[in-house]
């Protein structure tokens, strides 16, 4: 068996892996990082959920002859971006608690929704709403690639144009806005821009594993960063060296790349946290 | 004298249908350090968001410094400087101390809000004020919390507003960083024409240094000198019976058994 590497170089679905991997580490760097410094950690996995809903039922009105146009991404995204809204709306005042109940009850839906048109859906399309729950990096296509990389370079451009802004809104929301900044503004736009990404991105990761893959890197950075730079540097290096140990693994012994992506990831949050505990 | 704040009839009731202010009129004239005190959920949170126009009157007028702040809340918020309570800043928020100073200067500035020398000259200049000069480069959650508290008091500081608008600055703190604060306030009221109005459960610390008190519990109670105010037939409308009065250095102090009652 050749080595990895000389696979790579082999293989079109495993250079575009590689690429789909290191777009989702950006995600996690900027979406992530954001939902764990706003306490909305569990925002990228409704949203995730939320997408597998939006397909369901764009596949049903798809394959019910409907909406004929309509496809399974544009389903998810619309469905994200529901979520988004509604979770943006209840947390205008930036008490997260409320936004956390949002959070839950969106996710629900969603997913109550998935279940009922997985119902009339004709069994030759359930593998297309299974991809959005488990996730296969290996099956992107070119055109999923390009969502991808659209989506990950919008939210990296947005979060070094709005890097204060966004900072501003974690630490102190109700200050920053007496002071004059138009919070709700990037309230908003800090939400659905993440949503949308995270949407994007859980074709290649999956709802299932969106926490560990895109969250916990956040979460384990965002203990020992000092700014949230270098937080957000940190989540990304995490996701895409994690990320990477999952598909050599893959092709070594054939196991599912994100599953040992999200078993290490949340690994090194454990590990940070009982190390932090000890000092 | 300049009317700074001007409070006529005021009634505020939540969508949720609680009454947080009910018919409460006063003004502030120029200079001032009032406090305005009263217990938990007596609506004081509530007066100064409405001073800033992010609570609108129900009922009644709202003037600062002349201008109505449910209309023209930007207009204010340039004018005046608000540190909120602590439940609602994240302390964990991987950021440094002059981030967090030069905060209130740079909201009011346009994207990308890069920090000029006079934003840092004003910010270092602020955190000097509070004794806090070495903290420049340090990360914020790692300071203790009265040290975190003369932060936020510097970024208002810095933010060079000619009214502040303070919720609470003295919680968390320990008793060094409750005077530093005070004294702050108090030479910014008698040297920079700056006119402050905190709020606060615990009078005591404060009493020797303000002009004025507001005695709120949804309705105002009293308003007027500190030594005026604690009066037992006043304070056991607001606090119930277990008030008690101690007199100390020609001041009187109110012992409140329990401030949650």
């Amino acid at each position: 068996m050749p080595d990895p590497l000389t696979m790579i170089f082999m293989h079109p679905f495993l250079q575009r892996a590689l690429i789909a991997l290191a777009l989702t580490s950006m995600i996690s760097a900027t979406s992530g990082t954001f939902t764990v410094l706003r306490g909305l950690s569990f925002m990228p996995s409704a949203v995730a959920h939320a997408a597998l809903g939006g397909a369901a039922l764009a596949i049903y009105l798809q394959s019910s002859g409907l909406v004929p146009f309509l496809n399974p991404a544009s389903g998810a995204l619309l469905f994200s971006l529901i979520v988004a809204v509604v979770t943006g709306y209840v947390g205008e005042r930036g008490t997260t608690s409320r936004m956390e109940v949002a959070v839950g009850v969106t996710f629900a839906m969603a997913m109550s929704i998935a279940v009922f048109f997985m119902h009339y859906i004709p069994a030759e399309y359930t593998p297309q709403i299974w991809g959005y729950l488990i996730g296969d990096i290996y099956l992107l296509t070119v055109s999923d690639l390009i969502l991808l990389s659209l989506a990950s370079s919008t939210m990296t451009i947005l979060t070094i144009i709005f890097l204060k802004e966004f900072t501003y809104l974690s630490f102190d929301m109700e200050g920053l806005s007496a002071h004059g900044l138009d919070v709700r503004l990037y309230h908003y736009l800090l939400v659905t821009a993440s949503s949308l990404a995270i949407a994007v991105a859980t074709k290649a990761v999956g709802a299932i594993l969106v926490y560990a893959v895109m969250v916990a890197p956040a979460a384990a950075a965002g203990e020992w960063g000092k700014t949230v730079t270098s937080v957000s540097l940190w989540s990304f290096t995490i996701a895409f060296t994690m990320q990477m140990a999952g598909l050599v693994s893959s092709m070594l012994w054939n196991t599912s790349p994100s599953a040992v992506a999200g078993i290490l990831a949340s690994l090194i949050y454990i590990g940070t946290i009982l190390k932090k505990r000890k000092v | 004298m300049e009317t700074i704040v001007d409070v006529r009839n005021l009634y505020v009731k939540y969508s949720t249908g609680t009454v947080a202010l009910e018919d409460v009129s006063f003004t502030l004239e120029h200079p001032t350090f009032t406090a305005v005190i009263g217990p938990n959920g007596s609506g004081k949170t509530t007066l100064l968001r409405t001073l800033l126009g992010l609570v609108k009157p129900t009922k009644g007028s709202v003037r600062v410094m002349g201008i109505d702040p449910s209309k023209q809340s930007s207009q204010i918020r340039r004018l005046a400087a608000y540190i909120p309570q602590r439940k609602s800043i994240d302390y964990n928020i991987p950021i440094k101390v002059k981030d967090v100073v030069l905060m209130g200067r740079l909201a009011k500035k346009a994207v990308p809000r890069i920090a000029g020398r006079r934003d840092i000259d004003a910010a270092e200049k602020s955190l000097r004020l509070l004794g806090l000069e070495d903290c420049w480069d340090r990360p914020f959650p790692e300071l203790s919390g009265g040290q975190q508290q003369r932060v936020l008091v510097a970024r208002a500081l810095a933010s060079e507003a000619r009214l502040m608008l303070l919720d609470e600055p003295l919680s968390g703190a320990d008793v060094e960083s409750q005077y530093v604060i005070l004294d702050l306030l108090k030479d910014l009221r008698e040297n920079s024409n700056v006119d402050i109005l905190i709020v606060t459960h615990d009078l005591n610390p404060c009493h020797p240094y303000i002009d004025n008190a507001i005695l709120l519990n949804r309705r105002l109670y009293g308003y007027g000198e500190p030594c005026n105010l604690m009066r037992l037939d006043i304070l056991s409308k607001v606090y119930g019976p277990n008030v008690r009065l101690i007199t100390h250095e020609g001041h009187v102090y109110a012992v409140i058994g329990d401030i949650h009652a």
